[in-house]
């Protein structure tokens, strides 16, 4: 690759032009980061600079929001420890999840194109209608599970009623709802190189060996971002709780962007709020730089370029 | 061919057929738990709502209402709310994956001063989940801009790279694409928009239906923007029509369910779709070679 | 084509980039902009028919597209019975109204006058959000029940839309089936906690048929349980009250939660679940206790607001439940919460008069008829509850219970002195207080702790949430 980029490097003309054609390109990526993204952000900064609560005039307070949420907030800890508990059970159950079922979906089965369309069905269905066939489903006393566990004479099991088990239960929600990682791998998969499988055939690698040393290395790129998607997405989890358990029992599952909802619309603390978006923001991107550190290790960049 | 050669083709095969089975039957059993909620969703809406409550709760409607759909249909007005949705889905849908592309290109493909900044602040934006700046924004648009009960502030947004997630997904295909193509197409003289629209594009094509669908899916369930942006009840979109049955102190679950059935159909459809160019059609292995 | 695009796509987004500026000046001058951001709302719908020169009023209502267009006929009515006031209905949906109204005061995109939820009123009034309605009811006949008030600060700041308190209701077959007497419609007779359990434990039946205290009850096999009270935290304030405790003093100033009498109350609706093995857990994550509970068959007796009339309880009698209606058990007091969600002139209206005229009119209980007759509201008004006359024409139809159930445990005992004002009537910040009471005492219903650890481990954090936490 180095040696056939060498002679394009050379002539600067090229690279002007290229830059040239990188900046029209991202006009609509400036535009939106700009205006829908960073301008806002700076606002949110300044309202969480006051003591606004949306309904009358702000003043200026300087960092009390902040203080106040790191030496007296009644739920900041428990509202972090439920948003990574959540988050770590779901995306791994997700990925292994929807990568297994994309593997299989992507084998030469009867009806495949009926039974890729079943797993992708629950990504499709509106949130607040899911959450609450689900809930009948959890329900505490009469609900379904509970029903089929005392046939079996079993005791009861709790779920979302229960502090202990409400974030596991939602997250099996969690990993049901992921048919947009299935679909992600699916197309990945239809990049894999058949020839590549063909030689290694030939060569006499099993299954797992080609999976392990061609598919893996060839959808890193597609892994990674789905990781990413799904580690982003369920550290930002917001609807379980709005639609289903409000937080509870306890703070179990009073995850950190409910958290912040509830202060901004419903306590009426804005500029608190916005504080808190600055937490939520810190522990993402943590998390994320964490995950790119170490993408460097293990994704393999078919064209990427090579800095 | 060989003979020994020819032996090891033929028992490759058979192995490769128990395996089809195997997979088979382990995709039939995932597909029914999978479908299990969804049945539950859809034997509620034929259900009245005395016997959603029923003890113990039966998996087959007794009556199989099918009026609940006719119910539901007088409230939930589902071909002037599917118009709506529409009006945004549409426009967004085509600029979104226009403009996601032409990123994607970009952070993909092409070297330019200051990309590592670009990039880390478009990552950076996926970190900030949308109700945070829906206040921001929103005062923007009505005191700004002064547009009330628009479309506008839930289409524009799709105009401007149809968000990080989508740019980075287009992106991370394009890295998964042999670089040799578009070497090749210089090497021939294509400018860069050239090989983007000619080679690249439809290498691409799997994910740029994946990004459309994504945003179709976005902004189809996106209830909380649509319900600040949009005021009166003739604008109304599906997402917003759903909410129609649930009140204060009395929800109408059969009729929620059903609504909720009706409405999930586009999508599917949708999917279908696109799901003959995404997983289907196309190899990619050709080129390659 | 593209170009085209992106040129107008670059256009807009400076235009918003103006706005985001723009808001950022107008920041201090909230006022100003507030009253020119209602102005344009209230304007616009108008320019087709700009003949009249009546005066344009919003009216925000939670409720579905349907409910909207039924209250604006409601409206037009009034629209056409004077030549003064224009009203204009917008409907939002419950579960985003409250999200949508906070957002709509942070652009200065108010209604006029609208509907409020009950734990948001005295605190949209300490933000100087509410203009006083003291003077709406000058002069009438007949004032809206005294509980019914939202009070700040010694000023009406608005009355309740209409009137729901907390009852008890219960399954007539299956207290048939037991053999047990049904709980008492008058509040003179009304069950002490403990006779309410006793009765509780009867109608509790294991796989076996075993009751709990019986030699081998299985207290994970019930079957069919005797009692259910809601444990939203709001509604637990009634047991503390009954107790002689409470979630507050008298005027709302101090917190009575950490008061043993409290504590004690809350632990015996737990222990309703965990000891007596009479109730099914509650969670108070749902709002469908009734239809799960005593329509389902699956519970004998249960605390719900009297909303279940007209909401559920109707058409399951229609479908052959036999219902009765109760008054509450007791502990130390005789006590019931009454609410009900507020109607309120926002101040960053310019037509306040108007809009109190108009809510005034729309209150009356003629203009609610449907909500009123189907039994999902109560009337306001305390000539409904005084004149028997009008008792019959609103408790007498097929809606309802047997008129003499319904006007004892209901109609009488909501002007009864056990009848008390929800906290939210007078006190400020009781959504922060009933969230994080919530939250404290979400593993006392499964045991994991108790009401007087979690109660008193928090206490603090409690009082400072009464305070909103300044």
């Amino acid at each position: 690759m180095e040696t056939i980029n060498k002679p394009l490097k050379r002539r600067s003309r090229y690279n002007s032009s290229e830059a040239r054609v990188a900046y029209i390109c991202l006009i609509p990526a400036f535009l939106g980061l700009f205006f829908l993204t960073y301008a806002p952000l700076v606002g949110v900064l300044g309202i969480s600079l006051t003591n606004w609560t949306g309904l009358k005039s702000p003043e200026f307070i300087g960092f009390d929001n902040y203080v106040q949420l790191f030496t007296k907030d009644p739920y900041i800890k428990d509202s972090i420890i439920a948003t990574i508990y959540f988050a770590f059970l779901s995306v791994i159950g997700s990925m292994v999840y929807s990568f297994f079922i994309a593997m299989l979906l992507n084998r030469k089965i009867p009806a495949r194109g009926f039974l890729r369309a079943v797993f992708y069905v629950p990504f499709v269905l509106p949130a607040a209608a899911i959450y609450v066939g689900w809930s009948w489903l959890y329900e505490a006393n009469f609900g379904f599970f509970n029903f089929l566990l005392s046939k079996v004479g079993l005791n009861k099991v709790l779920f979302i009623a229960d502090s202990s088990y409400v974030v596991p239960s939602l997250s099996l929600i969690s990993v049901w709802l992921s048919g947009n990682l299935i679909v992600i791998f699916l197309a990945g998969l239809q990049n894999v190189p058949s020839v590549y499988h063909e030689a290694a055939e030939v060569d006499g690698a099993g299954g797992w060996k080609r999976f392990i040393h061609i598919t893996l290395p060839s959808m890193s790129p597609i892994i990674f971002y789905n990781l990413l998607m799904s580690l982003i997405a369920n550290l930002q989890v917001v609807t379980p709780a709005l639609a289903l358990t409000n937080g509870g029992p306890g703070n179990s599952s009073r995850f950190l962007t409910y958290l912040m909802y509830d202060q901004a619309f419903v306590n009426y603390k804005l500029g608190y709020a916005c504080a808190t978006t600055f937490v939520i923001f810190a522990i993402l991107a943590v998390f994320t730089a964490l995950l790119f550190k170490t993408s460097n290790r293990w994704i393999y960049n078919e064209g990427g370029d090579d800095k | 061919m060989s003979a020994v050669a020819y032996g090891r083709l033929r028992s490759r095969k058979r192995k490769e057929r128990t395996m089809n089975i195997v997979t088979f039957v382990v995709v039939i059993i995932c597909a029914a738990l999978v479908l299990f909620p969804i049945w539950w969703i859809f034997r509620t809406s034929l259900m009245t709502n005395a016997e959603i409550y029923r003890y113990p709760p039966s998996l087959v409607p007794e009556n199989w209402l099918f009026s609940n759909y006719e119910k539901t249909l007088k409230v939930f007005k589902f071909w002037k709310y599917l118009w709506n949705t529409m009006l945004i889905i549409v426009p967004s849908c085509l600029a979104g994956t226009f403009t996601a592309t032409l990123c994607g290109y970009a952070f993909a493909r092409l070297r330019f001063r200051g990309k590592n900044l670009i990039w880390a602040l478009c990552v950076g934006s996926m970190l900030l989940p949308a109700m945070v700046t829906l206040i921001p924004l929103y005062i923007g648009w009505t005191r700004g801009l002064g547009i009330h009960d628009s479309y506008m502030p839930l289409i524009l947004p799709y105009f401007c790279g149809g968000g990080a997630f989508n740019i980075f997904l287009i992106r991370q295909f394009m890295m998964s694409i042999p670089r040799e193509l578009d070497q090749a197409a210089t090497i021939d003289g294509a400018g860069y928009f050239r090989i983007l629209f000619s080679i690249i594009m439809p290498a691409i094509r799997p994910a740029m239906i994946v990004v459309a669908l994504f945003i179709f899916i976005g902004l189809w369930n996106d209830l909380l923007q649509q319900m600040i942006y949009i005021n009166s009840s003739d604008k109304y979109t599906i997402a917003l029509g759903l909410t129609n049955f649930r009140g204060q102190l009395k929800s109408d679950w059969s009729l929620t369910m059903a609504a909720t059935c009706l409405s999930f159909a586009p999508g599917v459809i949708f999917y279908l779709i696109g799901q003959k160019y995404f997983v289907e059609g196309i190899t990619l292995t050709g080129m390659k070679a | 084509m593209n170009t085209g695009k992106k040129i107008g796509a670059g256009l807009l987004s400076a235009a918003l980039v103006l706005g985001v500026v723009g808001c950022g000046n107008n920041e201090d001058k909230e006022t100003n902009t507030t009253s020119k951001g209602t102005d344009t709302t209230t304007n616009s719908p108008d320019t087709s028919s700009s003949t009249t020169e009546k005066v344009k009023i919003t009216y925000s209502m939670w409720g579905s597209a349907e409910e909207g267009s039924v209250t604006q006929k409601v409206a037009d009515k009034f629209n056409a019975s004077q030549d003064k006031i224009e009203v204009e209905v917008v409907s939002i949906p419950w579960e985003s109204y409250m999200t949508k109204l906070n957002t709509q005061a942070t652009g200065g995109q108010l209604p006029d006058t609208g509907m409020l939820k009950e734990d948001g009123v005295i605190q949209w009034s300490s933000e100087g959000m509410l203009n006083d309605v003291s003077a709406m009811y000058e002069g009438s006949d007949s004032k809206p029940l005294d509980s019914l008030a939202y009070k700040y600060q010694g000023k009406t700041v608005a009355y309740a839309a209409a009137n729901e308190i907390l009852l008890l209701y219960y399954n007539k077959d299956m207290f048939d089936k037991a053999g047990v007497a049904y709980p008492p419609s008058v509040l003179d007779k009304a069950w002490t906690w403990d006779e309410f359990v006793a009765a509780a434990k009867k109608l509790t039946n294991d796989k076996n048929g075993k009751h709990p205290g019986d030699d081998g009850f299985d207290a994970n096999g019930i079957v069919q349980y005797g009692a259910s009270v809601e444990n939203l935290p709001w509604q637990l304030e009634t047991w503390t009250l009954s107790n002689g405790g409470g979630f507050y003093s008298a005027d709302g100033t101090d917190v009575r939660v950490g008061e043993d009498a409290s504590i004690e109350a809350i632990q015996k609706v737990a222990d309703l679940y965990l000891k007596d093995h009479v109730a099914p857990l509650s969670v108070g994550q749902t709002d469908d206790g009734i239809q799960r509970t005593i329509i389902a068959g699956t519970v004998a007796m249960a605390t719900n607001g009297a909303w279940n009339v007209g909401t559920s309880l109707n058409t399951a009698k229609d479908e052959g439940l036999k219902y009765g209606v109760a008054v509450l058990p007791y502990m130390k007091d005789k006590v019931t919460l009454n609410t009900g969600g507020a109607n309120v002139v926002f101040s960053q209206t310019k037509h306040p008069k108007e809009a109190m005229e108009w809510l005034k009119w729309y209150n009356s209980e003629e203009n609610n008829w449907g909500l009123i007759s189907s039994g999902i509201w109560m009337p306001t008004l305390q000539k409904w509850y005084t004149d028997e006359a009008l008792t019959h024409k609103w408790v007498d139809n097929p809606n309802f219970p047997p008129y003499e159930e319904y006007k004892s445990a209901v109609v009488d005992y909501a002007q009864s002195s056990a009848a008390r004002p929800a906290s939210w009537f007078f006190t400020n910040y009781t959504t922060d207080f009933n969230t994080l009471l919530g939250s404290v005492l979400g593993d006392v219903w499964t045991g994991k702790t108790t009401a007087k650890d979690a109660i008193t481990k928090n206490l603090d954090a409690l009082k400072a949430a009464h305070t909103g936490n300044k």
